[in-house]
């Protein structure tokens, strides 16, 4: 004899072998895969709804079960010694198995008087179980996960409040189920979330760093009776900097060089310092003279349609072999800080002399710019020094910048004139020191006539030194 | 250093403004500036005297909004001119030459008097 609580199929249907062997059973597997409930560590909210269902009913054992393929798992199991530490059980019909496959709840008030219950495990066993109500646990979209089941080793019958309990306990572990689902794929969806952008972080810094490389030159050229040196070190690999400097040869004998610093940070930055490095050079094949070469670029930027908000900082050189040794260096500045001449006086003292050049302004910035132009000659033994303010606005232990002041002492206080190279190392070192050493951009190019005053050298040498912060990015 | 930026405006000619900064001007603030600045040359006071008295602190972003003022006030066939300007912003108007296309003054009064007051001119 069975109860049936709700939309009670013949009992035929319900004696049917609960075979896994249609599609409504692979979606239902399906559903039981989403949920991902299987193997999941005992959870404390099952228990609950377990301990509620035998109260409510007044019953000595509840349970909370996940039907699978071909076993029925015990999430939840309440009261009955002999149901202790039974994880799992065949899937066998009479009980969970049939109970699984119904709509409605499914009471057997006397298992022994049911055809295919009489036959469970779990009521020929030592349990002895006599009566068994399940309500399938049923998610949204009408697959039925599992039951929530009430047992007793005596037949009984339950009224149909009772039934409505059990029906309203399952729905109330699908609501759980549900809530740890969505819980599950927001954990899933912020993984993924944080591995996509930590890929896109590092596939946008090696564009940075790849885009910063077209930007600057691969390496100095080497200059008859000339060593260069330079350095080169972004605030940041994420950013493009705004930074840039060149050395290229003018014609058989001539060579020009500059340096400049974009008004700001970014791509947008990056794009005036592409713009404005391959103008100076073409400008520089029409007409050398640095003021005329300051003006095209000047004029250049301004074309723009942001016209007056894109600018730049450039101080440009040519440089003339003299007749035996050393160059004649005609130099132009737009806003850039001074060039440092390191020489020394009669007395055989370094000395570091800015190069003024007044009146220089921005490029870019005012259709009005002027520029200035002067010539000095770089001798045998003497070096030429050109930074960014990176350099002089880089911030010493004591918070103050190092300022012009600073960098004078920095160049002066040693005993010989330092060679390109020395002199671009020595002011590696002295970035290195500093806190606050990542503050901005910082490019140095140092130009030095090899002679007996410098530090004994072979030869002639170019060096290139482009760094990305490698410390920044091997933190992020 | 305040991370806020306020002007203070009044108006003692027909198109002229005087605006007195109040805070700090960096990457932060320098878009209050830039705005505040743009709507007083738009709103019919295309001469523009800021007063910078009161800001300690000003960076090479607040340079930047600078030229973009002096742009914006020339186009609307007014001017720029700067008063009490603070000792980093002077070197630095120097270093770039802009300060030879914008008058800096060493005290209000001084501008009010280059800018003839209320006169217009």
């Amino acid at each position: 004899m069975t109860q049936h609580a709700s939309a009670a199929g013949p009992p035929a249907a319900r004696r049917r072998r609960a075979e896994p062997d249609d599609r409504a059973e692979r979606e239902r597997i399906a559903a039981v895969r989403r949920y991902d409930i299987l193997d999941t560590p005992p959870d404390g909210a099952f228990d609950r709804v377990a301990a509620l269902a035998a109260r409510l009913l007044d019953a000595p054992a509840a349970t909370v079960t996940i039907v699978d393929t071909d076993r029925v798992r015990f999430k939840a199991a309440h009261g009955l010694e002999g149901l202790k530490g039974i994880e799992e059980v065949d899937r066998v019909p009479g009980l969970c198995a049939s109970a699984v496959r119904r709509d409605g709840a499914l009471v057997i008030p006397d298992t022994l008087l049911d055809p295919v219950a009489a036959h469970h495990p779990l009521v020929t066993g030592e349990l002895g179980i006599r009566f068994y109500a399940a309500a399938p646990i049923t998610t949204g979209d009408g697959h039925r996960l599992g039951t929530v089941n009430v047992l007793d080793t005596r037949p009984r019958v339950i009224t149909e409040d009772d039934t409505a309990t059990l029906v309203d306990l399952a729905a109330l572990v699908m609501d759980q189920l549900e809530l740890r689902l969505s819980a599950l794929r927001t954990l899933r969806a912020e993984r993924e979330a944080r591995e996509r952008a930590e890929k896109d972080r590092a596939s946008i810094a090696a564009f940075a760093s790849t885009l910063q490389r077209t930007l600057l030159p691969p390496a100095l050229p080497a200059v008859p009776g000339l060593e260069l040196a330079c350095h080169y070190r972004t605030a940041s690999a994420h950013e493009v900097g705004g930074d840039f400097y060149d050395v290229f040869p003018l014609d058989g004998e001539r060579w020009a060089f500059f340096m400049g610093d974009v008004c700001g940070k970014g791509p947008e930055a990056a794009t005036v310092t592409a713009l404005a490095r391959h103008t100076l050079r073409a400008a520089a094949r029409v007409d050398p003279d640095p003021v005329t070469v300051l003006g095209a670029l000047n004029a250049e930027l301004l074309t723009d349609v942001t016209a007056g908000s894109r600018y730049c900082t450039t101080v440009y050189g040519v440089l003339e072999p003299r007749e035996k040794e050393g160059f004649t260096v005609t130099l132009a500045a737009g806003g850039h800080p001074p060039a440092y001449h390191l020489g020394t006086d009669d007395s055989g003292t370094v000395s570091a002399r800015p190069v003024q050049l007044q009146g220089g302004m921005l490029v870019g910035a005012f259709r009005q710019a002027r520029f200035a132009r002067t010539v000095l000659t770089l001798d045998r033994g003497e070096t030429l020094f050109l930074y960014t303010d990176g350099l002089t606005e880089a911030r010493t232990a004591e918070g103050a910048m190092l300022g012009d002041e600073g960098l004078t002492g920095f160049l002066e206080r040693r005993d010989g004139i330092p060679t390109a190279s020395a002199l671009v190392e020595d002011t590696i070192t002295l970035l290195a020191s500093l806190p606050d050493q990542a503050g901005d951009d910082v490019a140095l190019l140092a130009l030095s006539v090899p002679g007996p005053t410098t530090a004994p050298k072979t030869g002639v040498s170019a060096t290139a030194r482009t760094t990305a912060s490698p410390e920044h990015l091997g933190q992020e | 250093m305040t991370d806020t930026l306020r002007l203070s405006v009044r108006r003692p000619g027909p198109d002229l403004a005087v605006a007195t900064l109040i805070g700090d001007v960096d990457l932060h603030t320098a878009p209050v500036l830039r705005a505040d600045a743009l709507e007083l040359i738009e709103t019919g006071t295309p001469r523009l005297i800021l007063d910078l008295a009161q800001v300690d602190y000003f960076d090479s972003t607040g340079l930047s909004v600078l030229i973009g003022i002096w742009h914006a006030a020339r186009e609307a066939g007014g001017t720029l001119v700067l008063a009490a300007v603070p000792g980093r912003l002077t070197r630095m108007l120097s270093l770039t030459g802009v300060d030879a296309l914008l008058p800096v003054h060493a005290t209000l009064a001084e501008a009010l008097a280059y800018s003839g007051g209320g006169a217009s001119g």
